[in-house]
């Protein structure tokens, strides 16, 4: 972006051409979209970010980016132009006409004119963002970390950490290409990709909780994120700090890449499978109950003769009012990313999930699972830490405008 | 490359049942049970799994692909076996089945006697009512179980087989550390795959190992520090050292404690206890392990002789399924196949092999390679079904 000055007043002629028509299109879209099944996508601008409490979508591409602005003045353009491509993108609108002397505003992927309300933008920051380039060292909030290397981990240094991470949610793969290609077109210069994952989920085979990859429902107990009261509990950031409390109403996202063995894993017997879970494969029901949602009495079984202690599910979440405060919001994707050397597909889980503190939460969770037995049909090879800024409060504000003094 | 797959839950179930023979025999007559409803034609057949009414409800029975809905009505957890009657070849089972619930069982019944076999925690299993299906529908396939102890013999074949591959191992770690100890890196680098090989053809026993087998054969994945990670020791160390122009002066303390982790295990082993459960589990893990690892390239730290790797592998795959053997000859048909796919995979890996060297799997012409991959990964398919057929489901 430095020194671009064409693509920084494109910028300027995009926006402007799209905010005229928000407010009324995206109000008009959503009985719409109620109608037709899925839950609408929330709106852009409120407290809390979008594509952190909504139900996921049926896709999505994470990418993590290094900033390459030129100093602080870039990167404070950064996150305004990112701010008026997210906001332009998830709202909608006919781009601007930019006439004989310039190539088209738009790629015209999503023809003449963007829907409305199909897509959630989610921008986070990660730790190496506060080093000494921009001078952010004294905003960076004490929780905000690199991914550590965890015991079983195979990690590869193509696919970790960044600058920033984008999280964009769709239910068509269209979609999501054509808002990546315009942010990547609008900041070139200023960022570049470092990694990028492509994710689905999967409908309900036949109802419940999606099943991963494993053929087992990933995802069945998680917090209430329409109980308010547990998300300021477990999900919100809240810092009284004067230097770090523009992080107040962000959350902190871990983004792991895990490869699942799936030939291997095809060749394990069903009893062994679910023990290793903890849950049958078919209905998803904890092994002592009956359906899905029943909650696992691990206080009777206290030795694991019917759900093994070693089992993923006891692991992660031991049900004890000690371990209550660990729990996180997950929020996870399948990925498909071709076939490796020996021709075994290359496919597995593109793991998110948010938190207040990644230490008390994620990092409790990871260590629990330190050797279950899962371990030997799963590969963690990348991922890493952000922090989803807060969300942008009103269309004169923008990402992150606090961090920067 | 480590095994952490557990042969050692079976033991612990199977050591609690069987401490159980000898006391508490008798069927626990109070116990509460409350029998589900009657079974009506419409409704799925709920089978009673409990000491006191053991496989009681099997109403209407009959042939062909069916699903019994097993309900645990007595106070402990408790396997369950659908058996024929007599011989006690098993159809069907679950594992851990809790007081209260209720869950599918999935089998295919041709015409002729069964029963629902209770296997209550800390009890003797119990037979249930005998049941007579007629009528034409295909059964599925049945194996005869086997138990724990049949595995001591393999297990200990098995043992006598690892003690002799680690005086080998030992006898030519010391060659490496002295070619290293005198700043001879070229016979350093000779020996070091003689070395290698001999570890790796020991297949099954690497569970055994303990935290060994990480010291002496672990990779770098996992640690901070990557390669440069002071806990990145052992073989494939040296191989990095020795393919990546190290000094003898560097590589010094890292063969010294190869050799003195090389020694400790030698002379461990005859105490460590070689799990019989897990010798099943290995038939296919050995090459699984061979294929995410070796055939991808991804344990080579620079002598590119991962296919060596492959065949050592092969070889303790095909140790492990012999000492199987007089278990598998009478309960696996496919045995014989395995057998023809291990001389074809010797036969592709022979080829590659050139005098002291062999081809890195990045050099393999693409058909070759694509050959090589499509052989283990079929041979993982057949080898996969002995760790079915040969979990011990028997006590005594």
């Amino acid at each position: 972006m430095s020194g671009h000055n064409r693509r920084t007043f494109l910028t300027g002629a995009l926006a402007t051409g799209i905010a005229g028509a928000a407010g009324t299109r995206a109000r008009a879209a959503r009985p719409a979209a109620a109608e037709a099944g899925p839950p609408p996508v929330p709106g852009f601008h409120g407290p809390h970010q979008a594509g952190i409490l909504n139900a996921p979508r049926r896709r999505t591409i994470v990418t993590a980016f290094d900033v390459i602005a030129g100093g602080k003045d870039e990167l404070r353009e950064l996150f305004r132009t990112l701010t008026d491509r997210a906001r332009a993108l998830t709202t909608g609108g006919v781009p601007p006409e930019l006439g004989i002397t310039a190539p088209p505003a738009d790629s015209g992927v999503l023809g003449p004119s963007l829907p409305a309300g199909a897509l959630t933008v989610t921008l986070g920051l990660g730790a190496s963002l506060f080093d000494d380039r921009y001078g952010l060292a004294s905003r960076k909030p004490a929780g905000l970390a690199e991914m550590p290397v965890f015991p079983n981990d195979d990690l590869d240094p193509a696919w970790c950490h960044g600058d920033l991470s984008l999280q964009l949610e769709a239910d068509d793969d269209d979609t999501l290409l054509h808002a990546l290609r315009d942010i990547a077109r609008h900041t070139r210069g200023a960022m570049q990709v470092r990694w990028r994952m492509n994710g689905f989920t999967s409908p309900p085979r036949p109802s419940g909780t999606q099943r991963n990859l494993m053929g087992f429902k990933d995802g069945i107990a998680n917090p209430e994120t329409k109980n308010a009261a547990e998300m300021d509990r477990l999900v919100w950031i809240r810092d009284d700090k004067p230097d770090t409390s523009w992080a107040t109403g962000g959350t902190y996202v871990v983004y792991r890449l895990i490869r699942m063995l799936v030939e291997f894993w095809d060749r394990v017997g069903l009893s062994e499978q679910e023990q290793m879970f903890g849950r049958t494969k078919d209905g998803g029901a904890p092994l002592d109950g009956v359906h899905e949602q029943d909650v696992p009495r691990y206080e009777r079984d206290p030795v694991g003769k019917v759900i093994p202690v070693t089992s993923h599910i006891r692991l992660a979440n031991p049900r004890k009012p000690e371990t209550d405060d660990s729990r996180i919001l997950r929020r996870s994707f399948n990925y498909d990313k071709g076939v490796d050397e020996v021709g075994n597909l290359d496919v597995g889980l593109l793991f998110s999930c948010f938190q207040q503190d990644l230490h008390r939460q994620f990092e409790a969770v990871q260590m629990r699972l330190v050797n279950e037995p899962l371990v030997d049909y799963i590969t963690p090879f990348g991922g890493g830490y952000f922090l989803a800024v807060p969300g942008v409060r009103d269309a004169t504000s923008s990402y992150a405008q606090n961090i920067l003094l | 490359m480590e095994f952490r797959r557990p042969g050692t839950v079976i033991l612990a179930c199977l050591l609690l049942a069987t401490g159980c023979a000898t006391g508490c025999a008798t069927a626990g007559a109070g116990e509460r049970a409350s029998p589900p409803k009657p079974a009506t034609p419409a409704a799925p057949v709920v089978v009673q799994v409990s000491a006191s009414h053991c496989g009681e409800g099997w109403t209407n029975p009959h042939a062909g692909q069916q699903t019994l809905m097993l309900t645990n009505t007595g106070d402990a957890p408790s396997g369950a076996d659908l058996i024929g009657v007599p011989g006690g070849a098993v159809h069907a089972e679950l594992e851990g089945l809790g007081p209260g619930v209720t869950r599918p069982m999935r089998v295919s019944l041709a015409q002729g006697t069964y029963a629902i076999r209770c296997e209550i925690d800390e009890r003797d299993p119990i037979t249930g009512p005998s049941v007579t299906i007629t009528g034409a529908g295909a059964g599925g396939p049945a194996t005869t179980p086997i138990t724990y102890a049949d595995l001591f013999a393999p297990a200990k074949h098995y043992g006598e087989y690892v003690a002799g591959g680690l005086d080998t191992l030992l006898a030519r770690t010391k060659t490496l550390a002295r070619a290293v100890d005198r700043g001879d890196l070229a016979a350093a680098r000779k020996a070091w795959l003689p070395a290698h090989l001999a570890y790796e053809s020991l297949g099954s026993a690497y569970g055994t190992f303990g935290d060994f087998d990480g010291s002496i054969n672990g990779g770098p994945a996992g640690l901070p520090g990557g390669v440069h990670d002071k806990d990145f020791t052992g073989l494939h160390r040296v191989e990095y050292g020795l393919w990546h122009d190290e000094s003898a002066k560097k590589l010094r303390p890292i063969t010294d404690r190869l050799l003195k982790d090389v020694k400790s295990l030698h002379d461990d082993f005859p105490d460590e206890r070689l799990d019989p459960g897990d010798l099943p589990l290995r038939a296919h893990e050995i090459l699984e392990n061979t294929l995410r690892f070796e055939l991808t390239g991804r344990s080579d730290e620079g002598s590119g002789t991962t296919l060596a790797t492959t065949a050592a592998n092969v070889k303790g795959t095909r140790v492990t399924i012999g000492v199987l053997r007089p278990l598998l000859d009478d309960r696996y048909p496919g045995l014989k196949q395995v057998d023809e796919h291990l001389d074809r995979l010797d036969g592709l890996l022979a080829a590659q092999h050139h005098g002291g060297t062999w081809t890195p799997v990045d050099r393999l012409d693409p058909r070759v390679r694509e050959s090589i991959n499509g052989a283990v990964s079929g041979l993982l398919e057949e080898l996969a079904p002995i760790a079915e057929i040969l979990f011990p489901r028997r006590t005594k």
